[in-house]
């Protein structure tokens, strides 16, 4: 039985308690999915999960958590939960109103890698068998092969079948089999540039930014909303202005306001229109929360952030003195 | 004013090195002051005629754990060469614990920087109370001085 219908069989069980579901359905376009939100229990026929289901379905769960008066359940895939967990420890939704249902996942295909291997044409449609992935272009026909075009998180994701917190989960005979790869390897990689030429490499990458917000809209953490201060007035942050030094200040906003905070799903770069590296951006500020404060997102709800609290000495802060 | 008379009172004023005043660099420094302390310092420091570098602009806050560290990336998108931020030492800080926060986001946005492409050394975080204006003098100097090596390069 693949872990499709086992998931379906999961959902028909439980859907009696709940208000609302939140999965996966089938797309129009290839190699993607949609969201699907789910009242009736006529309705889950329609689920889908497989490979393509790459989005984080726990974008929606803050908004849903205020609106929804029931039980809400929500199909995540094991690193989507921590996103979930994160928002638990901010107290910014309640658990005991979410069912979190897990299934164990095989890895995820990422969309923009394929489009950009196949030249950025047109895809009219794909079929996965195994590890062979066959994708249709207007022009011609592609036989890849699945291993290359994981999302970055699959190649060091370490939850895959065992995830820390969830309500139901649902065991997949299929398991994650790609070669893993150093989580911090692309962060090395530009630490080890001089610093004029980081900020060289950045300046380019920021010179794409339109600020088309997609970034900040998708983000199942960044739930300032209409409160962002990219939006205030008083004070004036941010111009309105598209240049590289505003692109620039608008991405370090964000990288500020989830620093500890962030749970690397990686939905902001899949976002974005432009292309940014953003998952850079998240990963070395995971990497010095984790350094400074041995905190990790998304794993302990009881635990509070790393900025929101603070201890008297602290051993991993050598603070300098200048006299 | 006639230049001799301007290097008359600039002879006889402060104490400190001298260094410092014969040749004017035009590095610019940011320094966020929190008022119950550091700031208080700074004044006593100009009181006492403590002679310091000039290139240090001086913001006034009620505390260091109002210093978004957005403040210090703004202010170095606006040009400053480097930014300093002072406040009460750990344990005595006026609201009790501001500055424990600050102590955590200043620390995370010093490890932040280099990964963005500005030098770690350019931003630094001091603790200066208001007893304590030898220490705020030496303090600016070594900064100005790092900052001017930093240029340097």
């Amino acid at each position: 039985m693949t872990i499709e219908n086992k998931l379906k069989e999961k959902i028909d069980e439980i859907m009696g308690d709940l208000e609302l579901l939140v999965g996966y359905s089938p797309s129009a376009l290839p190699l993607k999915v949609n969201p699907a939100f789910i009242e009736k229990k006529e309705e889950t026929g329609s689920l889908v999960f497989n490979k393509m289901c790459i989005n984080n379905l726990a974008s929606y769960i803050y908004d849903l958590s205020k609106s929804v008066k029931g039980t809400i359940g929500i199909v995540l895939k094991p690193c989507d939960t921590r996103s979930i967990i994160q928002l638990a420890s901010e107290e910014l939704i309640d658990l005991k109103k979410i069912k979190m249902i897990v299934p164990g996942c095989s890895g995820v295909l990422d969309y923009k890698k394929i489009q950009k291997h196949v030249g950025g044409e047109k895809i009219i449609s794909c079929k996965l068998d195994g590890e062979s992935l066959a994708i249709e272009t207007i022009s011609q026909k592609h036989e890849l092969k699945a291993g290359d075009f994981y999302a970055d998180k699959c190649y060091w994701c370490q939850v895959h079948d065992n995830p820390a917190h969830f309500d139901e989960f649902i065991e997949n005979d299929q398991k994650l089999d790609i070669e893993p790869r150093e989580k911090y390897a692309d962060i090395d990689a530009i630490e080890g540039k001089s610093i004029d030429e980081i900020m060289q490499y950045w300046d380019e990458q920021f010179s794409n930014c339109i600020r088309c917000y997609a970034c900040r809209n998708i983000c199942p953490l960044e739930i300032c909303r209409d409160r962002c201060i990219t939006n205030l007035d008083e004070p004036y942050w941010q111009s309105q202005r598209i240049n590289t030094e505003e692109g620039k200040f608008f991405q370090l906003i964000r990288v500020l306001h989830l620093a500890g905070r962030c749970t690397e799903c990686g939905e902001c770069e899949r976002a974005c229109p432009r292309d940014i590296p953003l998952s850079k951006l998240m990963k070395k500020s995971a990497q010095i929360t984790e350094k400074l404060f041995e905190y990790k997102t998304g794993e302990e709800p009881d635990k509070k952030p790393p900025f929101l609290t603070f201890k008297d000495v602290e051993k991993n802060i050598k603070e300098e003195n200048l006299s | 004013m006639s230049e001799t008379v301007k290097n008359k009172i600039e002879e006889g004023s402060g104490t400190g090195p001298d260094s410092n005043t014969d040749k004017k660099s035009d590095v610019k420094i940011v320094a966020f002051l929190c008022n119950w302390c550091s700031y208080a310092g700074a004044d006593a420091a100009g009181t006492s005629r403590l002679r310091q570098p000039e290139n240090i602009r001086i913001i006034r806050l009620p505390c260091s754990g109002r210093v978004n560290p957005l403040f210090i990336i703004k202010a170095f998108n606006q040009g400053a060469d480097g930014v300093l931020v002072s406040g009460c030492h750990p344990n005595d800080c006026h609201y009790s614990e501001g500055n424990f926060y600050a102590r955590r986001r200043l620390e995370f946005l010093k490890e932040y920087l280099p990964f963005i492409g500005i030098d770690k050394r350019r931003f630094a975080y001091q603790w200066v109370s208001a007893s304590e204006a030898q220490k705020w003098q030496n303090v600016v100097i070594n900064f100005v001085k790092r900052i001017e090596d930093v240029q340097a390069k």
